[in-house]
């Protein structure tokens, strides 16, 4: 049957910003469609490490393996320490999540040069930093997906969004750069765009978010199940000749002027 | 298991408009794989028979409409005897299309008529099929409209002037179908498959076996099948006017094995 050519059954995932929503739902995602998850935080907060123990949780309900491990995804060491772990304590590594969000808004003349170097670091260099940690057990195996989640602030700009657009763009090409750099290796490189999806910390603010439904074509912000449903697809062996795609999820937000 | 039950289409009735063969019949058959029931259109009667039966052999109903796209009563009647056999229209897959008209001329010497098939058969058609059964949809609370395009609608082909502009054209089709019936839970996306040879020997060797894809190989058919079941599943319930692009990576360079630069030096201090 067609549906059993998405399953993740026997694989093993790594999900890198799993405290927010959004990662959450794609780390539940890739568990439910049968992966064992590793999942960790971008920050080492107190409130992300929680949030990512918790999604270890319900990754152990699913039945499926995994790990929470609190890094700074901007940090070489952590980074690879991470990778190294997922290796050592599940065996393999066939998927690798980059859910990095560190978002920002500022006008350019008040962001600091540290504060531009921060938000490149964790949204852009991060993603790096974990491609090239996982490729290495990747390219030996033959086999791998990685998948990078993008903003929409990737593909359009933003007032006081400099910085955030800025290193979302930078992930966006990178995706493409590391797809026809691994084309013939048996690893695909794909980003996922999401749209603008429930419990995102720029959405905090009722009144703008109730603006944005109303601009929405389909009137309404995406639930973070709905953008990772896709991960479980693109993960797969059914997606084996899609690489260095951007996979829009947003509800026809780019179809609009 | 919840994110693969989203992909269960049990009892949906899917309209797959050039059924009859290559990525209409793979496309078709694995929407019946994933549980519908297939409304076979195309002009050539004896293939989508053909399709039918390995349909009805999958345990599924199908329905044989031999339909000429280009012709919108034709269209209209092909909409008329689904509804008629089957109720309503779940998922339309707008597949028939064909890049030959004109292809491979310089822009000089594409004829009015090349032009004319051309864009009614890839632009115009979609067009038909989407009129007739949208009213249908709405009427049941909603539906899919899987549209296919290629990697020319994204980008230009060197003698390559109506297969570029239909496929161009449909894109932009469907992001209006998005924004119009996004708020009536009708989605409508894209697919653009790269190099596809349906096991035919010529095209392979046409293609040089994909040796310039990026990925090294051509497309396989039996690979469209889960990105179709995908977009007509409630797995891309939030997927709207969006493009899903299964091409080996060509999109992301140029189809050059190191991108659109290919004699750059390649590695080099900072």
């Amino acid at each position: 049957m067609v549906q059993q050519q998405f399953s993740l059954s026997g694989k093993t995932a790594l999900v890198i910003g799993a405290a927010g929503p959004l990662g959450r739902a794609l780390a539940v995602a890739l568990a439910e469609a049968g992966a064992d998850v590793a999942v960790s935080t971008t920050t080492r907060s107190q409130q992300e490490e929680v949030a990512a123990n918790s999604c270890a949780n319900e990754i152990w309900a699913l039945k499926r393996k995994g790990f929470a491990a609190t890094i700074d995804a901007a940090s070489e060491s952590d980074v690879d320490n991470l990778v190294q772990r997922v290796i050592t304590e599940m065996g393999r590594l066939d998927v690798l999540v980059n859910a990095h969000d560190l978002p920002f808004a500022k006008p350019l003349t008040e962001i600091t040069p540290e504060e531009w170097r921060r938000v490149v670091d964790v949204n852009l260099t991060g993603v790096y930093l974990s491609c090239r940690a996982a490729a290495q057990p990747m390219l030996s195996q033959g086999d791998g997906r990685m998948i990078n989640i993008v903003s929409l602030l990737a593909e359009r700009g933003m007032v006081n969004g400099a910085a955030y657009c800025a290193a979302q763009a930078g992930v966006m090409n990178l995706t493409r750069a590391l797809a026809l750099e691994w084309a013939k290796t048996g690893l695909t490189v794909n980003a996922i765009g999401a749209g603008w999806t429930e419990g995102m910390a720029l959405l905090a603010d009722e009144e703008s978010r109730r603006k944005l439904e109303r601009y929405l074509p389909g009137k309404r912000l995406a639930k973070p199940e709905e953008i990772a449903g896709i991960a479980a697809y693109l993960a797969s062996d059914a997606a084996a000749y899609l690489t260095g795609q951007v996979v829009w999820i947003e509800g026809g937000a780019l179809s609009h002027v | 298991m919840a994110v693969l039950d989203k992909l269960k289409l049990d009892g949906k009735i899917a309209v797959v408009t050039g059924a009859g063969r290559g990525l209409g019949r793979a496309m078709a058959l694995a929407l019946a794989d994933a549980g519908c029931d297939i409304v076979a259109a195309a002009r050539t009667r004896p293939q989508i028979e053909e399709t039918a039966e390995l349909v009805r052999a999958k345990g599924h109903r199908s329905l044989v409409v031999p339909t000429d796209i280009t012709d919108p009563a034709s269209v209209q009647a092909m909409v008329d005897a689904t509804i008629a056999e089957f109720g309503r229209i779940d998922i339309l897959l707008n597949n028939a299309g064909g890049a030959t008209a004109g292809m491979g001329k310089p822009l000089e010497e594409v004829t009015d008529e090349e032009w004319r098939l051309g864009i009614d058969t890839n632009l115009s058609g979609t067009f038909y099929c989407c009129r007739a059964a949208i009213p249908h949809m709405l009427r049941q609370g909603g539906g899919k409209i899987i549209n296919v395009t290629s990697g020319f609608g994204l980008r230009g082909g060197r003698d390559n002037f109506m297969y570029t502009t239909a496929k161009a054209g449909l894109i932009n089709f469907t992001r209006s179908l998005a924004m119009t019936y996004a708020d009536r839970n009708i989605q409508a996306n894209l697919i653009a498959p790269g190099l596809f040879p349906h096991d035919n020997p010529a095209m392979v060797e046409w293609w040089r076996g994909g040796k310039f894809v990026p990925m090294g190989r051509l497309g396989r058919d039996e690979e469209l099948g889960p990105l179709c079941v995908l977009l007509a599943s409630d797995l891309s319930s939030y997927m709207n006017g969006d493009i899903l692009a299964l091409e080996g990576g060509g999109l992301s360079g140029g189809h050059a094995p190191t991108g659109f630069a290919p004699l750059l030096p390649l590695k080099r201090e900072v």
